[in-house]
């Protein structure tokens, strides 16, 4: 089990590994002058050079990402060529492991921006979690145990119809028509847990996340709803009604328990990517989340901060993948002999 | 001449005065429904907290790096006190004009106009409750020189002060220190400047800008001060950073002595507490405006910087339309002529006389939300008059037959084949093709370039085949002087890889030689008259076609007071003089 | 895995991961081939046969609004008329501005027909999402063939390249590399700088994000067939690998071929959409679907009919080709292997 377990962190690392050099290739082979991007439109030449060497991108692509990846691990020292650093100690920036990088265009490392952008991200991607899955298990549910009724047709066809629409036009229109025209709801502005106590947080966070929550409702209706009619078929079940249970008990204890695994899952997947920002959600709100931060930073060409919020977003990702992977074995142990 | 120049200061007083009067409030009956609200100019009682939601992020917290307009009026009224600075008054004859804040006048100049001297008030203080020193002004004049460092900011000091190769205060060498402490002296509280020219209008030049703004050497990190604040105006921030994407919350300072101040022409500073919320997202004005059409109770005590987008503007009506302003902006918008590619007068007059500019505006919002300008000088700066080259026969609906007629006179080939280059925006791609259409039954092909970020770039090439640009442009200071050899004299523009701010590559003998005759004109009025002609001179060359002078929307929370605009406020909300009501 | 191009800040479920629950058609019919069998389920399933007809309705106004705009002259998307606007510059009228002349009203600020630029604009937005379909089909056809066939360390490393595409915050990247990648593709492939050069770099990158769920079908789908005794047969003939592969294997591919592409061109519509809504892609004056929605969002309560009309457009075009790629998939089960 450890073994396994140790495997799979493993593959993680070397996995994120691989997603910060592409990332640096992508980003930093471009022929855009990055430097000169960095500086800013007013910058003369030698600012330009000045600037080139504090951020290192005088140097090739691979010593970039050595530099880098050695930041992650033990942290580094803002400017990079040490002359500057040496001939202006006051301006020095530590940034400890493990380091992201340094954004010139916000003056700050970008582990702190990430810090202070990331909770409204997470809290999104929290309460959006807690509703699709809610809502979508129990409508699958209602929808496999009434099959072919219209109730089954309702819930499969409204849920698609709901996903069909962009996502913008449904956070546009709560907005627009639920809140300002029809005024059903406070105008939502997020609320740190520390300002307007955990009710505050919610009722603020409920309008966007549902938003983002209705993306993936159909998906996961369709996936209960597919999971528990093909459990509630098979032989156990089978045998198991036979040996007189009654119904709502077969559900939930067998039934469920086929549809737990992909399930948790999707999930997990689904939330790592969320964590990373939920641009469009975040952006129709206007909540400045990891999803604003990089429109913001990719329109400032702050290349640094967009590369550490992609390694973020994707280890977020690997790490829910790890994550499910593991509670996999535990679940299933034929996993762990795959 | 004398007398032409004062009738036209007049006639540009009168238009300003119109708007600020419609700014002030008054009777909004008498303006229809778009006018603006009745109880919008009271005054207000100190106390309460204002919220201030800022849709953008600034560039730096600087006084040295700062040039957006919003920014140094607001923060004049709240962080950093000048030398001198613009009253809040909505009369533009008494706003243009500066009075003393930190200084005990506004300032002497000798020898026509090229020494200037300043000296400080007793008991001005920094946020930390040291005084500020003259020691400290010259500092702070000297960091606008280390423009390798201190990014960002007004360059005029470096080519007006009388100092050479001066690096800023962090690389010169003792020498060059010392050049530039005897350019900039100072003796016991008395700061004198001295430039290599005439500078009639310098006291304006720092009321608007912070280029001569006290600076506190030891607190000076350089790079690392860009979002600091060492206030010493009537509010501090709270940790003394401002969070670029945040913002700050701005609480009283405790140091400043109002004695030392003008309350009521400068900053009233009324609310003890600004929370002053910054979301740079791109929806972030539009939910703004939503909030405050909404007036729930978070933001009954809120003012925000971003305009009423246009569709909102329908929405403006019943009760929320007595927290409505409707004023000119300090913004002129105008299309520039590529003077490499347009030889040909003809085509350039033709593309003048087939401009749609009310079409162009209505694809903008409509009248609330840009007026048709007649000249690139905006009706808020001094001297401000219609240009007869598109005041004369223009109804600003563009004029096809006509166009067609000077085209065919002058024996060109149609169709003309146009391109028409611009910042892209969903409201700009509706408004340029308005242009277009008219542009294309007047005997031209135009087809449209819409850029990215980079536009300013692209257009600033010389070697570029776009025919026309939209640009905009503020002034500075309410002078020509920061409108007219910006943008069309040609040496300080031109290099071998740019026309700078020239984007046509204009470029005239004749207008350059007024521009040194208005750079030296030893008072303002001789200058404004020299500027009014080259104003008319630019029309018959047609370096450029006005377009329309932006209109500013501004609404207001129920319980905010003294709600106005200022041609010191660049007519933004006017911060020195809001009050939050109980 | 879930969200193939999770673009609306979520998906829908891909099709493999859902596709083990598909009903089992009905009872079984002899001497009838595989694809007689098909078509028979497919003419009985009612809501399959309606959004095929749907799917063919749009299919065929995307072809013919280039002959309606330039041959006939009967809908004109860049013609403005200011007349049809009232004094705020919106649609004068009721309902938004429809009339005999213009059926869907007109859209604020310049006063162009609704109809004609919805109309157009689906022409545009059909043909990046076929664009970028066949992209991603193509790449993950040859790799999926490819790992599947191969087996060893080129099926290890294509697996891992699949696990590093799907770890990349996909709505992030498309968005931070827009300028970059842009650059990239003018110079590269030379297109013309505009829209032309937005197009090909959405397209391109929509396929690059896209291809996994596809490899990852006919991967499993080449693991299966290896063993039949037609490439067996093949094998034995003298026909090289490769020949065997694309020759043999993939006409026997073509039913989950047919069902992936079904269910990933909706997909693509709404990504283009939610990228116009980003600001990457086709702009105006060209219309898509995506960037009228994305205009029309400014005025969703004040123009409410020009709000809804691209939106529907959208909706309609997305829930017609899931519904059918749904239908094709019960029908020809192209997993019933497992």
């Amino acid at each position: 089990m450890w073994a396994y377990a140790a495997r799979r962190v493993v593959i993680g690392i070397l996995l994120l590994l691989a997603l910060s050099l592409v990332t640096f290739i992508l980003f930093f082979a471009s022929p855009a002058d990055q430097a000169k991007l960095a500086c800013g439109k007013q910058c003369t030449q030698a600012q330009i050079a000045v600037t080139e060497k504090a951020l290192g991108y005088d140097k090739p692509v691979y010593e970039q990402w050595a530099g880098f990846a050695k930041g992650v691990v033990a942290g580094r020292d803002f400017p990079i060529d040490q002359a500057q650093r040496e001939a202006a100690p006051e301006t020095v920036t530590h940034c400890a492991a493990p380091c992201l990088g340094f954004s010139k265009y916000y003056g700050e490392t970008v582990n702190s921006l990430i810090k202070d952008y990331a909770p409204i991200s997470i809290s999104l991607a929290v309460v959006a979690v807690v509703l699709w899955l809610f809502f979508g298990v129990l409508l699958g549910i209602a929808a496999a145990v009434t099959k072919g009724s219209i109730l089954d047709r309702g819930i499969v066809g409204l849920t698609l119809l709901v996903y069909a629409f962009p996502t913008f036009f449904i956070g546009v229109f709560f907005l627009k028509y639920v809140v300002v025209k029809w005024g059903l709801l406070d105008y939502p502005y997020y609320t740190p847990i520390a300002e307007g106590g955990v009710w505050g947080w919610l009722t603020n966070l409920w309008l966007p996340s549902l938003t983002l929550a209705l993306v993936f409702l159909a998906s996961y209706v369709r996936m209960t709803r597919a999971f528990v009619l093909e459990s509630l078929g098979e032989d156990y079940i089978r045998t198991a009604k036979a040996k007189g249970l009654n119904s709502r008990a077969v559900l939930f204890k067998h039934g469920l328990r086929a549809a737990l695994t992909p399930l948790v899952t999707m999930t997990g997947i689904d939330f790592g990517t969320l964590l990373g920002g939920a641009i469009i959600t975040e952006s129709v709100f206007a909540y400045p989340g990891l999803g604003l931060l990089t429109v913001q930073s990719s329109q400032a060409w702050d290349l640094p901060t967009v590369v550490g919020i992609v390694l973020i977003a994707g280890s977020f990702v690997v790490l829910m993948n790890i994550i499910v992977d593991i509670a996999y074995a535990f679940i299933d142990p034929r996993v762990r002999l795959g | 001449m004398g007398n032409r120049l004062k009738r036209m200061v007049a006639l540009g007083a009168a238009g300003v005065l119109g708007l600020s009067l419609a700014a002030c409030g008054g009777d909004s009956n008498d303006n229809g429904n778009k006018g603006p609200g009745g109880n919008n100019g009271e005054p207000g009682e100190a106390g309460g907290t204002l919220t201030v939601l800022q849709h953008f992020p600034f560039e730096s917290s600087d006084p040295n790096r700062i040039y957006y307009g919003v920014q140094l009026a607001s923060w004049r009224r709240t962080l950093y006190r000048g030398l001198v600075a613009f009253p809040m008054s909505e009369d533009p004859a008494v706003a243009n004009t500066p009075v003393a804040d930190l200084a005990t006048d506004t300032g002497t100049s000798s020898e026509g106009g090229k020494v200037w001297s300043f000296t400080l008030k007793d008991g001005v203080k920094w946020e930390d409750g040291s005084d500020i020193t003259c020691e400290d002004v010259q500092y702070g004049a000297s960091r606008s020189f280390a423009n390798d460092v201190i990014i960002g900011g007004p360059t005029y000091l470096l080519n007006y002060v009388d100092v050479k190769d001066y690096p800023g205060p962090y690389k010169a060498t003792p020498e060059q220190q010392q050049a530039f402490d005897e350019a900039v002296s100072c003796d016991g509280k008395t700061i004198t400047f001295h430039f290599n020219k005439p500078w009639a209008d310098f006291p304006q030049a720092i009321a608007g800008l912070m280029m001569a703004d006290p600076y506190k050497e030891s607190q000076d990190k350089g790079d690392g001060s860009k979002w600091t604040i060492l206030s010493n105006g009537p509010y501090k921030i709270e940790g003394n950073k401002w969070d670029k994407n945040k913002g700050a919350t701005l609480v009283r300072n405790d140091q400043y002595d109002p004695a030392t101040d003008d309350p009521e022409q400068l900053r009233l500073a009324l609310p003890d507490q600004i929370n002053w919320e910054v979301n740079p997202s791109d929806t972030a004005g539009e939910l703004f405006n939503d909030r405050l059409i909404q007036d729930g109770p978070k933001d009954q005590a809120a003012i925000t910087w971003a305009r009423l987008n246009p569709a909102q503007l329908s929405q403006i009506s019943g009760p929320v339309e007595d927290r409505y302003l409707n004023v000119v902006s300090p913004y002129t918008d105008y299309l520039v002529l590529n003077h490499k590619t347009l030889t040909d007068p003809a085509v350039r007059k033709a593309l003048a006389v087939s401009l749609n500019a009310n079409g162009y505006i209505k694809a903008t919002g409509g009248s609330t939300v840009a007026e048709p300008a007649e000249t690139i000088i905006n009706p808020g700066v001094s001297g401000s008059q219609d240009n007869p080259a598109f005041a004369e026969d223009n109804d600003n609906n563009g004029d096809p037959e006509a166009a067609k007629a000077i085209l065919e006179e002058a024996g060109v080939k149609m169709p003309v084949k146009i391109k028409l280059a611009y910042q892209k925006s969903p409201t700009q791609d509706k408004a340029m093709a308005i242009i277009q259409q008219t542009w294309n039954e007047s005997g031209f092909e135009v087809t449209l370039d819409g850029q990215g970020d980079t536009y300013y770039d692209v257009i600033a090439q010389p070697d570029k085949d776009i025919d026309v640009m939209w640009a905009g442009w503020g002034a500075d200071w309410p002078s020509a002087m920061t409108v007219l050899p910006p943008l069309f004299d040609s040496r300080p523009n031109f290099s071998s890889t740019t026309c700078g701010n020239d984007y046509g590559c204009y470029e005239s003998d004749e207008v350059n030689k007024l521009f040194d005759d208005a750079a030296n004109a030893a008072d303002v009025d001789t200058q404004v008259g020299i500027l009014q002609e080259i104003d008319a001179k630019l029309g018959e060359d047609y370096a450029y076609i006005p377009l329309d002078n932006q209109k500013f929307n501004w609404l207001r929370g129920s319980k905010v007071t003294g709600f106005t605009t200022t041609p010191a406020s660049s007519q933004y909300p006017e911060i020195g003089l809001i009050g939050v009501a109980k | 895995m879930s969200n193939p191009i999770g673009l609306q800040d979520g998906g829908l479920a891909d099709p493999a991961s859902t596709s083990g629950a598909s009903e089992e058609p009905g009872g079984p019919v002899i001497s009838k081939s595989p694809t007689q069998l098909a078509m028979g389920r497919l003419l009985k399933d009612k809501l399959t046969m309606i959004s095929a007809a749907f799917v063919v309705f749009f299919v065929l106004l995307a072809l013919t609004a280039p002959l309606a705009y330039h041959v006939f002259g009967w809908i004109d998307p860049l013609k403005s008329d200011q007349d049809l606007l009232n004094d705020f510059s919106l649609p004068a009228g009721k309902w938004g501005g429809i009339s005999s002349d213009h059926w869907l009203g007109v859209e604020p600020g310049a006063g162009r027909d609704t109809l004609a630029r919805v109309w157009y604009g689906t022409t545009f937005s059909l043909l990046i999402a076929l664009s970028a379909t066949i992209v991603a089909m193509v790449l993950g056809v040859v790799l999926g063939i490819v790992s599947g066939a191969a087996g060893g360390w080129v099926d290890a490393i294509i697996g891992r390249i699949i696990d590093l595409t799907l770890a990349f915050p996909q709505t992030l990247m498309l968005l931070a590399l827009a300028s970059t990648g842009m650059i990239m593709v003018r110079n590269y492939l030379h297109t013309p700088a505009g829209n032309v050069t937005a197009a090909v770099y959405v397209v391109i990158v929509l396929g690059a994000f896209g291809w996994t769920s596809i490899a990852r079908i006919v991967r499993g789908q080449v693991l299966s067939m290896r063993e039949f005794e037609f490439v067996h047969a093949a094998q034995m003939m003298g026909a090289s690998k490769v020949r065997i592969y694309f020759r043999e294997i993939l006409p026997n591919l073509w039913a989950p071929i047919l069902v992936t592409f079904t269910l990933m061109m909706p997909a693509f519509v709404s990504a283009e959409a939610a990228l116009a809504y980003l600001n990457v892609g086709i702009g105006a004056p060209t219309p898509t679907l995506g960037n009228v929605l994305s205009d029309s969002i400014s005025f969703a309560d004040t123009a409410p009919v020009y709000f809804f009309v691209p939106a529907c457009m959208i909706a309609a075009i997305v829930i017609s080709f899931n519904l059918l790629g749904d239908g094709l998939r019960d029908a020809l089960d192209p997993k019933g292997n497992r």
